[in-house]
């Protein structure tokens, strides 16, 4: 009896030593929840640090860094704590990290990421747990289908943009007559498709085909002789980043360019053209929803400021939408004089202004901002002034998308 | 140690993680944890390294949430779409048990490239790369606590029943398909419809944890049915310890922190976690469960020295 | 149409001849170490990545394709005699995610020293532009790689029928043990198998820089392809790795006429109709 006391004993310690073990593992993954000290307002910034689009979130970041230096990380009276997760471009993981931080570090207000695919499930996030979301990016949901209370957008509407290729484009090539489409085969894609084949007639273009091609891919060639075969006067791409780096290189291998123009009519400008040789550049029309040589107030205090953080090169879209995002966010609290979320949104809702890219206004509808897309020209080498001389804008245009092409039924209350 | 003692480790840990981490951490551990014991089934019981369970838990989440947006209560939209699960993995499984090794592997991973392919493009049901959004859950459970407790319930009895499985003559009959495939048939065990079983059991898990899944944020993403993430599955299994019922559970919760913590200072730190995964495969085979076994070994030599 | 369809053969064919230069060393590296090498697409990133810098540093894109691809192979004899070879008599499956690993570390090391952001290489002065076939207007690179590709294959092919290292490799492709029986170091053969498998893989990312271009993740992308193509081969076969290559390329570029938004899944429809119904592979025979 004894013998199987002890036994019982020494099951007992080994218990024991189990559960200290599972609560010593449990302290060493310890993560204290902090909710935000009162004199300070918590920024979650969820950029992509690894996967497809690593190159862009150093760059967002930074963007992000220059707004936030400019205020000296304060506004309406609070200090700012600027916190980073990384959205691995992994809509899923994004979530996690986002409500993550929400709950550990008390966040308020999100920015970013990149991929319009993640922020659709980050503006979930968002929206359950009522913290003010500012994107940037393609997808026209955010203020259409899945538009709600705490959710705005930044970039041009997806109609504004392919207004603004095609009037331009029209405008600086008036025999132009016909093109043809490369999409990218996702909802994204086939938006700004319906929306070219709306406008393009408007414009006097006839569009000679259409090919989608899968998201992420490399290999063009099937495409391209598809398209020569039609002899257009441009090959009208809707895609971006690697999609539309290749696509243009191939376009440059078969010769299409420079003879004839090629447009990206969704283009990160900076951030891709300086992937590309000087001589695939030739005769490309991008647009895009920041190109750094703009004149506006702002605009050149924000370009040397990067310029230093960069080593010299000038800012695209990325490190543009960045700082955007954070302007935006920081003028919605100084007009609320406030950092309660709601008050912020209120301030933002119908504000109207001038910034960095020029007038800018916010749809209280749909909290879409409406502001300027640019659309430029690349230049020749030789009339480049530096390696970084790119490209002359063309034209800005800022048409809103229609009221009756908008899928924002209600945005709803808080 | 004891099972039983490793049992009440991981109900210590399901009550106190949400006291030290945020609880949609700890939730997402249970639920992967669901899915790397159930990979285990198929890895460390009978020897089947599938690169496409994620195919399954994807599936489940997108069947679940589609059901509890058109209004379905929780005892039918989990149910059904795990069934939903069981049924497709029994037609696939049918396909990828006809081969062994590398060429399963091929096969795993074909399939999930096209039930990959089939979400993206059927934009309609599916959301396509924006996702499935706007999936509602009961009102019992939208308070943060609650949820977790359904989680952990669900992780639980997870656990007991594919325990009960494994403990059972099936899950003998499949360890020794692993440990020698002819001699299983010679003796006279139909080893296809064996693999076959254990494939469909482990599917059938994974669709189950992807059901609870659809819930969690309210939305199903698409990189939930990506082939990396059956990497993913594969990395948390073997990192937990494949010799071992509950290693994989470690494995989970391994593999989910490191990533949380590493993300958060180093922009690089995949590389870290590369590293860890070399470490294991050529030191740690064992996993966690050897390195916990190492320790406590020592520990005790250390006691029992003169 | 059949302008389009002649056009989209040729493009199939280009496309074709790379992935089959791809296939063709992962399938060597199968054969003979019976290793899955899931590394094979890193190998093959950083041979773009060392004939980009190479190309930069000399001016000279032939420099490039000739120096890139020799350290690539110093990269894969490390990976070989460091790593893969403790892992011989371990199970299959952890060979496997050892090298998935390392292909992780690898990415992750392009970045480090290349940085996230993509480059671009144009093509040598002399194959720049393109020339018209009467069918179509045809980048003279890709041309050229055409006539490249299948002269290295033929070299690849005259090595391993003609000389005696070809005819080691091929004994061990058959039977290894039969190998180490004849009294012949089996640890140089594998270790020379993996650095032939580098040097091919970092050999096609070099040539593909000009139609690719250059990015951290180009390993991962290209990594299931080449699966694809030693799967539908059958293992150990050259000749299989070479025309899968080609119908893979065929495929894709086919099915881009009458069903695009497909081209990337139609390779892996292919691949599970080969394990299911000829497991062996087209040109395999165990």
């Amino acid at each position: 009896m004894i013998s199987r006391l002890s036994e019982k004993l020494r099951s007992l310690r080994t218990m024991g030593l189990s559960m200290a073990g599972a609560a010593a593992l449990a302290t060493v993954m310890f993560l204290p929840t902090q909710s935000a000290a009162e004199e300070e307002v918590v920024i979650l910034g969820i950029w992509p640090i690894t996967g497809p689009y690593a190159d862009m979130g150093p760059l967002l970041d930074r963007g992000v860094e220059i707004a936030l230096e400019e205020v000296g990380y304060k506004v309406a009276g609070k200090k700012i704590k600027y916190i980073t997760r990384d959205s691995e471009t992994k809509a899923g993981t994004a979530a996690r990290r986002a409500q993550g931080a929400i709950d550990s570090e008390g966040v308020k207000f999100i920015i970013g990421p990149w991929s319009s695919g993640v922020a659709l499930a980050v503006t979930e996030v968002a929206k359950k747990n009522k913290v003010m979301y500012y994107f940037s990016g393609g997808t026209e949901d955010i203020t259409g289908k899945r538009c709600h209370k705490y959710a705005f957008m930044w970039a041009a509407n997806a109609w504004t943009a392919m207004d603004a290729n095609l009037k331009i484009f029209k405008k600086f090539n008036p025999d132009a007559k016909s093109i043809y489409l490369f999409v990218v085969d996702y909802a994204f894609g086939w938006t700004l498709q319906k929306y070219v084949e709306k406008l393009a007639p408007k414009y006097g273009l006839k569009i000679a085909g259409v090919d989608r091609h899968p998201l992420g891919h490399r290999e063009y060639s099937s495409f391209i002789t598809k398209a020569m075969a039609t002899k257009p006067d441009a090959v009208y791409m809707i895609n971006f980043g690697l999609d539309a780096i290749s696509a243009v290189r191939q376009l440059y291998n078969f010769g299409f360019t420079p003879k004839k123009p090629v447009i990206l009519s969704w283009s990160a400008g900076v951030e891709e053209l300086v992937q590309m040789d000087p001589a695939m550049r030739a005769n490309l029309q991008f647009g895009t929803n920041y190109y750094y040589t703009v004149d506006t107030p702002g605009n050149k205090s924000f370009v040397d400021a990067y310029k230093k953080k960069s080593g010299g090169i000038p800012p695209g879209y990325a490190p543009g939408a960045g700082y955007g995002l954070m302007k935006m966010t920081l003028l919605g609290m100084q007009k609320a004089n406030s950092t309660d979320p709601k008050k912020v949104i209120q301030a933002l809702e119908g504000l109207k202004g001038k910034n960095f890219v020029g007038d800018f206004a916010i749809n209280g509808r749909n909290h879409q901002t409406v502001r300027p897309y640019f659309v430029a020209r690349t230049k020749p080498e030789d009339k480049m002034a530096n390696k970084y001389d790119f490209a002359t804008i063309q034209d800005i245009s800022s048409t809103e998308q229609p009221r009756d092409l908008n899928q924002c039924q209600d945005i709803g209350g808080f | 140690m004891r099972d039983r003692n490793i049992f009440l480790i991981v109900l210590a840990f399901v009550v106190i993680g949400p006291f030290v981490q945020p609880k949609v951490i700890i939730t997402e551990m249970l639920i992967f944890g669901i899915v790397a014991v159930a990979n285990n089934i198929m890895i460390g019981y009978t020897g089947m390294l599938s690169f496409g369970q994620a195919m399954f838990f994807g599936i489940g989440a997108y069947v679940a949430g589609l059901l509890l947006k058109a209004g379905m209560p929780l005892i039918v939209a989990l149910p059904v779409g795990t069934l939903f699960v069981l049924v497709l993995s029994i037609a696939v499984g049918y396909f990828c048990v006809q081969r062994t090794g590398l060429y399963f592997i091929c096969i795993t991973f074909a399939f999930n490239q096209m039930f990959y392919f089939i979400a993206y493009s059927w934009t309609g049901l599916t959301g396509g790369e924006d996702g499935l959004p706007g999936i509602p859950r009961p009102s019992l459970l939208l308070d943060p606590v609650a949820f977790y407790v359904f989680v952990a319930v669900v992780f639980l009895a997870c656990l007991v029943a594919m325990k009960r499985i494994v403990d059972s003559p099936l899950g003998l009959i499949c360890q020794t398909i692993r440990e020698n495939p002819s001699r299983a048939a010679a003796v006279g065990y139909n080893v296809k419809l064996y693999k076959l079983t254990a494939f469909t059991i482990a599917s059938t898990f994974t669709g189950l944890a992807g059901t609870v899944y659809a819930m969690l944020y309210g939305i199903v993403p698409i990189d939930q049915i990506h082939w990396l993430k059956s990497g993913d599955f594969i990395f948390m299994t073997l990192l937990g310890g494949t010799g071992n019922f509950f290693g994989p559970i470690m494995g989970a919760v391994g593999y989910i922190w490191m990533s949380e913590t590493f993300s958060l200072y180093w922009a690089r730190w995949p590389l870290i976690m590369g590293i860890v995964f070399v470490v294991v495969v050529l030191y740690l085979r064992g996993g966690i469960v050897e390195l916990i076994g190492k320790v406590y070994g020592s520990i005790q030599r250390a006691r029992e020295a003169p | 149409m059949s302008f389009l369809i002649l056009s989209q053969i040729l493009n199939g064919f280009a496309t074709g001849m790379l992935y089959a230069l791809v296939g063709v060393g992962l399938t060597l590296v199968l054969g003979v170490l019976n290793l899955p090498n899931f590394a094979h697409g890193t190998l093959f990133a950083f041979g773009a990545y060392f004939t980009y810098t190479v190309a930069n540093l000399t001016d000279s894109f032939y420099l490039g394709v000739l120096i890139g691809p020799l350290l690539v192979v110093l990269i894969g004899f490390v990976i070989e005699s460091q790593g893969v070879r403790r892992l011989y008599a371990a199970h299959h499956d952890y060979q496997l995610l050892f090298l998935f690993a390392i292909a992780l570390i690898l990415q992750e090391t392009v970045i480090l020293i290349w940085g996230p952001v993509g480059f671009s290489l144009l093509p040598p002065k002399f194959l720049a532009g393109a020339v018209d076939l009467g069918f179509t207007v045809y980048p003279k690179y890709r041309l050229a790689l055409i006539l490249f590709t299948a002269t290295i294959v033929v070299a690849l092919y005259l090595m391993l029928t003609r000389t005696n290292v070809g005819a080691i490799l091929r004994a061990g492709i058959e039977n290894r043990e039969m190998v180490k029986v004849l009294g012949i170091n089996i640890n140089k053969v594998f270790l020379f198998t993996f650095g032939l498998g580098a040097y091919l893989a970092g050999l096609a990312g070099g040539l593909a820089t000009p139609i690719w271009g250059l990015t951290p993740t180009m390993g991962f992308d290209i990594l299931p392809i080449s699966f694809v193509i030693v799967v539908v081969a059958g293992l150990g076969s050259i000749l299989g790795a070479i025309a899968a290559g080609i119908l893979i390329g065929l495929a894709q570029s086919l099915t881009t006429i009458w069903w695009p938004e497909a081209a990337n899944v139609v390779i892996y429809l292919i691949m599970g109709l080969t394990i299911i119904l000829r497991p062996q592979g087209l040109f395999g025979s165990r």
